[in-house]
């Protein structure tokens, strides 16, 4: 019986030679199938990495391609890297992420928090939050500078509304104070919505039972909600500033669009600062050696932040 | 501890009826009970008592009080919940001290940490104490399970099904082990179960519960030896009590429709003749499989037996219960 079973196993299983398609070995097709994207990824960012990296040491210019291309070691680096323009910067630049994060992980917990009580039509309100995030960031750009016009600007006058101040008295893009104010305010009411969406991810998957569990713990709703809620929930929100800071460290159409980096140099953030070295000024070594100090800051920073976040999903 | 008592409880799951006008009462440190097949409404009487949910008629009274209006915390009641519930991100240790902590009790840190010493080495938890809640088998959840709620002293132990899913061996030490504590610390406990054997073992009272009613109450043995329907008294006895046709046998008395014999109601030898269909050595006793005029019926008989499937056994009904056409018990 168990040898008419063993018989029967090997002639159902294909021969070796059968399951080879015209002569080529299993690895053989393997690798056929992944070649493609194996190029593609080689072709489009190990290459120009690599490329980027070589051009960092040079003073290349890519508007005179034919212009004799000087080796110039580590000076672009060391340049940037004293450059008070670029450390400002820098700083103007980690005050965007730090307030965006800040108020969209804020403001995103609280309305998730909110729709995930379970009340009538809450499906419909969630729809109706997500909107900001479907549009696109130059249209958003675009019609909050109409917004924020001191004259005509709905924001001014709501403003004007809740303090009494008058409407045309200050200028959210045009004051160097308010303008670094004025774009996190249009990332946040954009961007919110998706953080909302993590944290509710994160709030439904805590099951009820554990709730209950806690209730007949005689645990009040204050000490459920720092001891459950938030401890079970820590890993989404956590992927939440992840996404949120690794967007926002190259936001670029936003900005644009709503300051242009002004007033002055106010709002110009990296990206938008790197974009005009390489592509105004056309200095494409120096702008080369910059986006690897970019490059290897959020690579550095993201994987720290990665560990973190593992270990607090193991527990 | 307290008296546990339920008043004309109804509470209905959108329209299905889940309880139907449940009234009973589980007195100062008793051992309840609660048997019926899934949906006969076990669970949510816990959860009703425990405050879990709100019934749409009647009246929870705890020590005499109402507290159809309170809260779960301010009813005092420890809940083992079927699935666990432990809280996934903390250890052992900080699920069992959970309800410990509660700001209002102000446990100090020492005593916390004695009593669930003490819970953890009954339930045999404590080579896991600063393990993940997550980390742990299905046992080890169940046991921290009960171990949280026996961490507390409160009014009554709410336990729906809090053995299912041991071993044979842990559960039959378990059993064991919550009955003593129940009888040393005269604590309420209302329990809910599939499993008769624990019903038998471990309760002061055995509540039958049919859809959604509550159709006897009474001791194990009450329910056991005088149950009033064929329901109640197919919940207990191992193997289940045989039901034939009353005419199969003389002496039935007006309106009865069934005769309900248990193994021990069946007279072996005397009366008229059966044929043995399947003989089931289980050590320390043995089961016949009968055929009684067509008629399969299962009893208990000597565990050395030298009866074999195809012999013919005498048999006689003695004493036995006698149920009318609705399943009630005529005599």
């Amino acid at each position: 019986m168990a040898n008419s079973m063993i018989e029967r196993a090997a002639a159902a299983t294909p021969s070796v030679t059968a399951r080879r398609i015209r002569g080529l070995s299993d690895r053989a097709i393997a690798w056929i199938f992944v070649a493609p994207t194996i190029f593609l990824l080689l072709a489009v960012n190990i290459f120009p990495l690599i490329w980027t990296i070589r051009l960092s040491f040079t003073n290349f210019r890519a508007n005179r391609p034919n212009a004799e291309v000087e080796w110039v070691g580590l000076r672009n680096y060391q340049r940037i890297l004293t450059d008070a323009d670029i450390w400002a910067t820098m700083q103007a630049t980690a005050h965007f992420l730090l307030w965006t994060i800040f108020f969209q992980v804020l403001i995103g917990f609280a309305l998730a928090w909110l729709i995930n009580r379970k009340f009538r039509g809450n499906d419909l309100w969630t729809t109706i939050i997500v909107l900001p995030m479907m549009l696109s960031p130059a249209v958003v750009g675009n019609f909050w500078t109409f917004l924020y016009q001191p004259q005509i600007g709905l924001f001014n006058y709501t403003v004007a509304f809740l303090t009494g101040a008058d409407p045309t008295s200050f200028s959210m893009i045009g004051d160097v104070a308010l303008a670094p104010w004025s774009i996190v305010i249009v990332d946040t009411w954009m961007w919110t919505p998706f953080v909302m969406l993590i944290c509710l991810a994160g709030l439904r998957s805590i099951p009820d039972s554990i709730y209950e569990a806690a209730e007949c713990d005689r645990a009040s709703n204050w000490r459920q909600f720092w001891t459950i809620t938030i401890p079970m929930t820590l890993p989404f929100l956590m992927l939440a500033v992840l996404f949120r800071g690794i967007e926002n460290f190259k936001m670029f159409d936003l900005v644009v669009q709503l300051t242009g980096g002004g007033p002055g140099s106010t709002t110009e953030l990296t990206s938008i600062n790197l974009k005009r070295e390489a592509f105004e000024k056309w200095r494409t070594g120096y702008a080369s050696a910059y986006a690897i100090i970019l490059f290897v800051t959020v690579f550095g920073l993201a994987s720290i932040y990665v560990k973190a976040l593992n270990k607090v999903k193991e527990r | 501890m307290a008296e546990v008592e339920l008043a004309a409880i109804t509470k209905n799951f959108g329209r299905t009826c889940a309880l139907d006008g449940v009234s009973m009462t589980v007195p100062d440190g008793a051992f309840v009970v609660l048997l019926g097949p899934t949906g006969a409404g076990k669970t949510t009487t816990l959860r009703i008592v425990a405050g879990l949910e709100r019934p749409e008629s009647g009246e929870v009274r705890i020590g005499g009080m109402p507290v159809t209006s309170l809260t779960p915390a301010q009813r005092n009641v420890a809940m083992v919940f079927q699935q666990y519930s432990l809280y996934p991100h903390m250890t052992v240790r900080e699920n069992l001290a959970f309800p410990l902590k509660s700001p209002q009790l102000r446990t100090p840190p020492e005593q916390i940490e004695r009593k669930l010493r003490e819970v953890a080495e009954m339930l045999q938890i404590s080579h896991k104490l600063d393990n993940r809640a997550t980390a742990l088998s299905g046992g080890e959840m169940q046991r921290v399970s009960i171990g949280r709620a026996l961490v507390r002293n409160p009014a009554v132990y709410l336990m729906d099904e809090p053995l299912s899913s041991l071993d044979a061996k842990l559960r039959a030490d378990l059993r064991v082990e919550l009955k003593g504590i129940q009888a040393e610390m005269g604590a309420t406990f209302l329990y809910v179960t599939h499993d008769q054997t624990e019903a038998m073992t471990m309760a002061t009272h055995v509540g039958v519960l049919d859809r959604g009613r509550l159709v006897q109450i009474g001791s194990p043995r009450e329910i056991y030896e005088n149950p009033i329907s064929i329901y109640a008294a197919s919940r207990l006895g191992q193997p289940r009590i045989n039901v034939l046709p009353a005419d199969l046998f003389a002496g039935a008395p007006a309106g009865a429709k069934t005769i309900g014999l248990r193994p021990e109601q069946i007279r072996q030898g005397e009366g008229e003749d059966s044929i043995v269909t399947r003989v089931e050595h289980l050590g320390d006793q043995t089961r016949l499989h009968l055929s009684f005029r067509h008629h399969a019926l299962v009893t208990v008989t000597d565990p050395h037996t030298a009866l074999r499937s195809g012999d013919v056994v005498r048999i006689r009904p003695e004493r036995p219960f006698y149920f009318d056409a609705s399943g009630a018990r005529v005599h």
